[in-house]
């Protein structure tokens, strides 16, 4: 048994020399399993998800985008006309499509009503 | 930071919702091709309230009472094949995301038209038109605070015109 003085007088070389007297037996098949499990450590972090690195990205973009339509003043679009009068004409023009397309409506009902009263007509008649 | 995605999405998806108007449909088609589009905004409405003697004219129909109540009218008449169906299709997108409610539909020889109000029983903050006819998509658009007694009145006059 050296003493820790000799070891440390040891050069590298002699270190090395008394290291590969003294190697312990590599189990077999040692090298093919650590390759293995190696491989099966890659495929495992391949398929874990990784946290992605555009989330904050991507969150501060729409942050941004969120306050931009917030803050920025929206462009409307241009009145059609420039004179009241004729803005005027086309309003009551519009209300006057619109009970155009209501009547349409109202048509169906009268329609359905006339129907519907046609049996108690006929009873009446038939009564008198 | 699933929170935070969570909020964003959240916060983006609103801000979708509300860019949903009458407005955004109107921007979106107002330049296409067979496109009539109408737009009077609340500065306007607010000129043609001022014009001195509006109850004088429309054969008895007394337009100023609703007038004077609007903020602005979107008007597109499509006659293009090729965006009938995407504008048809935004407009009932942005009335079911709305508070819309379904005021009239009828149906007659192919002609569907829809009419939605928003607002409450006295006052009507906004109204929809959605009128589809044989290759041709009308859609109009009224916002304002309009008395709603002053607004049925109006329509069945010029109803009965």
């Amino acid at each position: 048994m050296k003493t820790l003085e000799e070891i440390e007088n040891l050069s590298l070389e002699e270190l090395e020399m008394k290291a590969a007297e003294n190697a312990a037996p590599v189990p077999d098949g040692l090298e093919r399993r650590l390759r293995q499990a190696l491989a099966a450590r890659e495929l495992a972090d391949a398929a874990r998800p990784r946290p992605a690195r555009w989330i904050p990205y991507a969150s501060l973009a729409v942050a941004a985008a969120a306050a931009a339509l917030v803050v920025l003043p929206q462009r409307g679009p241009k009145d059609t006309f420039d004179d009241p009068l004729l803005a005027y004409a086309e309003v009551e023009k519009a209300f006057q499509t619109i009970s155009d397309k209501m009547s349409v409506g109202t048509d169906i009902l009268r329609d359905a009503e006339q129907t519907a009263g046609m049996p108690y007509n006929t009873l009446n008649k038939i009564q008198k | 930071m699933k929170h935070i995605i969570v909020f964003f999405a959240a916060l983006l998806l609103g801000i979708t919702a509300s860019a949903q108007s009458g407005k955004n449909i109107y921007q979106k088609y107002s330049d296409a091709e067979n496109v009539s589009a109408v737009y009077v905004s609340p500065a306007m409405f607010r000129m043609i309230g001022q014009i001195p003697d509006l109850e004088v004219g429309a054969d008895n129909v007394n337009l100023s009472s609703v007038i004077r109540t609007l903020s602005g009218l979107y008007i597109l008449n499509s006659e293009n094949a090729s965006i009938n169906s995407a504008l048809r299709a935004d407009a009932e997108r942005f009335v079911n995301s709305s508070r819309y409610e379904l005021l009239m539909e009828a149906k007659d020889s192919g002609q569907t038209v829809r009419m939605y109000t928003v607002g409450n029983d006295k006052t009507i903050e906004g109204f929809v038109m959605i009128s589809v006819d044989d290759g041709e998509v009308t859609f109009i658009c009224l916002d304002g605070q309009m008395p709603r007694k002053d607004f049925e009145e109006l329509v069945a006059k010029e109803m009965s015109k």
